[in-house]
């Protein structure tokens, strides 16, 4: 194979006021024609830098130092503006990470492409451009391409709108196709969908693409090579099945020991790489080293450039042959004890309903206005101290109900009580004892503690408003939450944008914890977090679940983590639960065909297991209406009894309970017994 | 992006201004130009502000008498001197008052939001949509004659004017504001309304309404001096700079400086105000957008 990209020794810098910030360093890797190169790292680690000067671009602050960018033999970093634009959408495409922001909002879709078409003098005529944009819409596997071609993006929907950006990358017939994180922003399942149509477009079209990510899972079912990106270093590079197999790089074996795996007996325990990228303290050598357990003395001094170790398998660190392969392993935590049967449940959630768009007040009452139902007659009881996951994709009401329980959103019926005494629908008619009991951690840590209020007044917020300790030692007391979180009391006089984004989630937990509850509810709080940020968080939520008695409602999209984490598991699709039961069983057939469908999503790292063709059709809508939710997107649907009538809950033997028409025998046939007994990878 | 704040370590006053936009520093330096003259302006002036007789009246610019002498035979550069303090004072302080005032109804109505939220938006789309000149008369007039005339009046008269206008900038401030988490997570805590805008909404609005104040208090110098020049602001002979060009305005042709120096001063004062605003909410809208955020 001849190479077609090459990139030798590319350093470059970010200006800043009159210093430079080097983001790369020395990186020099080839894409061969055909094939896939994955790029993976923690954010900031100059992963899409280099996806970008496979285009020429640059950022204006950027300085490039040294190196050559060679496509087709050219030097991309010199060829000028107009030989640039002749190449960027003709000969290589790009996908972006967001599609709804790359998308031009005020133009219809297919003239966005026509547009394309006709710069690089692919059609002459509007009519002849729109029927090519008919047929890539076509090949990108948009139903009723004519009729998609006159939307506006807002019309469609994530994964179509990611569909339409890739079908512009692959307009022109390019040669590479830049791929930066294209499908961070979407569902599970619709991730899944959007990598077999790139493993579908590859084999067709046997087009190169760089494919960066942060997310090693997915590059085992797409990309033939993986490099692995650090502080803008490239620290190792290999086929993708060696890799996964003999990681040799100590960061490589940290990120994948990182990973938590969907096929994990109950609560083997992560291998988080401990410390955090410091970018500031980077030695002169290796930059991994400050992080490393097998660092020596001169690690920090020497650079030490790529090696070869064996064909095609390059590792950029001094002691690989010392160290030799290590197969990341893991080392077993302690089972959880069982609780017991038959206690009192601390939640009990009945009949459940919540609408959006109810009017309140007077006003409400005169004006009745439409509602949305986003959950419907749900019911559910988390126990003492258990761990209680809800999965589901996006917009299925994972976090309606977090909101419900806490009491910001009242549901339209439905009763929810806690330690028998039920609780006001609202928020702001619980007692300060009920409001102490159940506490919220958000998502996203940035948003949830305010940036102007120093990490003590944070914490001592709550700690005052309960009661929590007397005046004098709320310093005291501030610092016993920060231990608690692992985190120095010394933090309590920073500001949250002087902490790293796990230091800052570490902190809302802390806030959470400081008020004493006994129901944590956690919306969905690793998946703004780095991979190994993430798996040093699920091992601290283990160990405050070991210590204190405290019951979590887990909100997550990630089965693997849930996997690693939960007592019990529901899976909620369309606000309704269509399954519920210990974690062990959910994992085990029978499935809900809608549970099996979110486990075939995950990506998996075996490479054994990539995709050859388009995967199961997952598409098309639910029908509306259907007394199943699940019904129109079920691939076992019983025609007219799914729609007609409500299923039934149906319960195994073990307190696994599925709300299905088909027979539970008949379930644990479909299953695929392959489909969950694999290494799986973060879902983004 | 904790890459650049790394390189940007070069910590020191100088380097810091170099900067700072080019509108902050021209501005900057108006401004302190404006306040050393205000504040020893009384201490040097060759003339008494009310001082008659100093020179041949309705003299033109000369060397002793740089802004010419009035009908009364006062020294205007004198009197332009010594008004400084008061133009700038009066303007700083009703302002900061509208600020104040303001900004905490705005807050607070668009943090509780819902029908009071909406009442309190009508009300002061209402005392907005009136001219703020005419509401500034009206003001005046249902103060009574009593107070006419003084500078207390006045102050309060700015700040009526400005305090609706604050209050809407700084309600679409706490509507975003009330969105993010952390003020969810108070009000689960059961925090008051009162204790949220003031722990939750107000620390993080400080951007917002330092260039709402810097913006409005650009122009509180040419609203005090129309009030002076139509003869609603203070009494003569005080030396407001306003009042001084409508005591003067019959002298443009025979001693134009008389009215030129008082509206030059006027002019260099609300440039000052607003290049300084301009860069600072230059400054301001970068880190305020930084804050949450690395």
């Amino acid at each position: 194979m001849t190479m077609l990209v090459e990139v030798h020794d590319l350093t470059l810098s970010y200006r800043s006021g009159s210093s430079l910030a080097r983001v790369l360093h020395g990186v020099t890797f080839h894409i061969d024609r055909g094939e896939v190169l994955g790029l993976v790292g923690e954010s900031g680690c100059g992963k899409s830098t280099v996806g970008l000067a496979l285009l020429g671009y640059c950022f204006n602050s950027a300085v490039i130092e040294r190196g050559r960018v060679l496509f087709h033999g050219q030097d991309l970093l010199t060829l000028g503006r107009a030989g640039l634009d002749r190449l960027r959408g003709d000969r290589i495409g790009f996908v972006p990470q967001n599609p709804t922001t790359a998308l031009n909002p005020s133009m219809r879709v297919g003239l966005q492409i026509c547009e394309a078409l006709i710069l690089h003098g692919r059609n002459r005529h509007m009519a002849d451009a729109g029927r090519r944009a008919a047929e890539l819409f076509d090949l990108v596997g948009l139903p009723r391409p004519g009729e998609i071609l006159k939307r506006y993006p807002h019309e469609l929907s994530g994964g179509q709108q990611q569909r339409v950006c890739i079908a512009l990358a692959i307009a022109c017939d390019p040669d590479l196709i830049v791929l930066d994180e294209p499908t961070t922003g979407l569902d599970v399942t619709t991730q899944e969908q959007i990598i077999a149509l790139l493993v579908d477009l590859r084999a067709r079209l046997g087009t190169s693409m760089l494919y960066v990510t942060h997310d090693l899972g997915l590059l085992a079912q797409i990309a033939d090579r993986i490099g692995v990106m650090y502080a803008g270093n490239l620290v190792e590079v290999a086929p993708s099945r060696t890799l996964f197999a003999g990681p040799r790089h100590p960061y490589t074996q940290g990120l994948i020991g990182s990973l938590p795996r969907i096929d994990d007996p109950e609560g083997t325990a992560l291998r988080p790489l401990r410390g955090l990228l410091l970018r500031q303290e980077l030695p002169p050598g290796c930059p991994f080293s400050p992080r490393c357990d097998h660092a020596v003395a001169g690690c920090a001094q020497h650079r030490q450039g790529l090696e070869p170790v064996a064909t095609g398998h390059e590792v950029a660190c001094q002691r690989w042959r010392e160290l030799g392969k290590q197969p990341p392993g893991r080392s077993a935590a302690g089972k959880r004890a069982k609780r017991p049967a038959g206690a009192a449940p601390l939640l009990c959630i009945d009949g459940l309903s919540i609408a959006y768009g109810v009017g309140r007040g007077l006003l409400g009452r005169f004006f009745p206005r439409r509602q949305l139902v986003v959950v419907n007659d749900l019911s559910l009881e988390i126990g003492r101290g258990e761990t209680f996951a809800l999965v589901g994709e996006s917009g299925s009401g994972k976090s309606t109900v977090a909101r419900a329980i806490s009491g910001l959103l009242p549901p339209i019926s439905g009763t929810i009580s806690l330690d028998g005494a039920t609780l006001a629908l609202s928020v702001k008619a619980r007692s300060s004892d009920q409001r102490r009991a159940i506490q919220y951690i958000f998502q996203n840590p940035d948003a949830s503690l305010n940036p102007r209020a120093k990490v003590g007044t944070i914490l001592g917020r709550p700690l005052r408003m309960f009661g929590g300790s007397a005046r004098g030692k709320t310093g005291e007391a501030i610092a016993a939450a920060l231990a608690d979180v692992r985190l120095e009391g010394t933090y309590q006089h920073r500001y949250p944008d002087e902490l790293s984004g796990g230091e800052r989630q570490r902190v809302a937990i802390a806030r959470a914890l400081i008020a004493g509850p006994v129901l944590l509810l956690c919306d969905e709080i690793l998946s703004a977090l780095d991979v190994s940020v993430q798996a040093n968080i699920i091992e601290l939520l283990r160990k405050l679940r070991s210590e204190r008695d405290v019951a979590m409602l887990f909100i997550s999209h990630d089965l693997s983590v849930v996997r690693t984490l939960a007592d019990r598991v529901g899976v909620l699709f369309g606000g309704v639960l269509l399954e519920s039961g210990p974690v062990e069983e959910i994992f085990r057939p029978p499935y809900h065909p809608y549970t099996l469908s979110l486990l075939e999503a995950v990506p998996h790292i075996e490479t054994e297991r990539r995709r050859k063709g388009p995967g199961p059709a997952v598409a098309g809508e639910s029908t509306a209406g259907a007394r199943c939710v699940y019904a129109g997107r079920c691939r076992w649907q019983l025609g007219e009894k799914c729609v007609k009538e409500p299923p039934p809950w149906q319960r195994s033997g073990k307190g696994l309970a599925i709300r299905c028409h088909i027979p539970i025998d008949e379930l644990k046939r479909i299953a695929a017994p392959a489909a969950v007994t694999v290494i799986t990878g973060v879902v983004p | 992006m904790a890459l650049l704040d790394g390189v940007a370590n070069k910590k020191g006053f100088w380097s810091w201004i170099a900067r700072t936009p080019l509108s902050l520093r021209i501005g900057a330096l108006i401004l302190i130009v404006h306040v050393v003259l205000a504040a020893t302006g009384p201490f040097w002036i060759p003339y008494g502000f009310s001082q008659m007789g100093t020179g041949l009246p309705l003299s033109p610019a000369s060397l002793s008498h740089p802004f010419g002498v009035d009908q009364l035979g006062r020294d205007v550069f004198s009197r332009v001197m010594y008004g400084g303090h008061i133009v700038l004072l009066m303007s700083l302080s009703g302002t900061a008052l509208g600020l104040i005032a303001g900004s905490l109804v705005g807050l607070w109505s668009g943090y509780v939001g819902g029908i009071i939220d909406n009442l309190v938006q009508r009300f002061l789309e209402v005392l907005i949509s009136i001219p703020f000149l005419v509401m500034a008369l009206l003001a005046m007039v249902a103060a009574g004659p009593e107070l006419s005339g003084d500078p207390l009046l006045v102050v309060f008269v700015v700040a009526f004017v400005y305090a609706p206008r604050i209050a809407r900038m700084a309600r679409t401030a706490a509507v975003e504001i009330a969105t993010r988490d952390f003020v969810t997570i108070a009000r689960l805590r059961g925090e008051t309304s009162w204790s949220v805008v003031r722990r939750e909404l107000l620390p993080n609005a400080t951007g917002v309404l330092l260039v709402e104040f810097a913006l409005r208090a650009g122009y509180a110098p040419v609203l005090i001096g129309s009030l002076g020049f139509l003869g609603f602001g203070l009494r003569p002979p005080t030396p407001e700079w306003g009042l001084m060009i409508s005591e003067n305005r019959s002298l443009l042709l025979i001693a134009p400086a008389t009215v030129l120096g008082p509206g030059l001063a006027l002019a260099s004062l609300v440039v000052g105000l607003n290049l300084f605003t301009e860069g600072l909410a230059r400054i301001l809208g970068r880190t305020v957008k930084l804050g949450g955020q690395q």
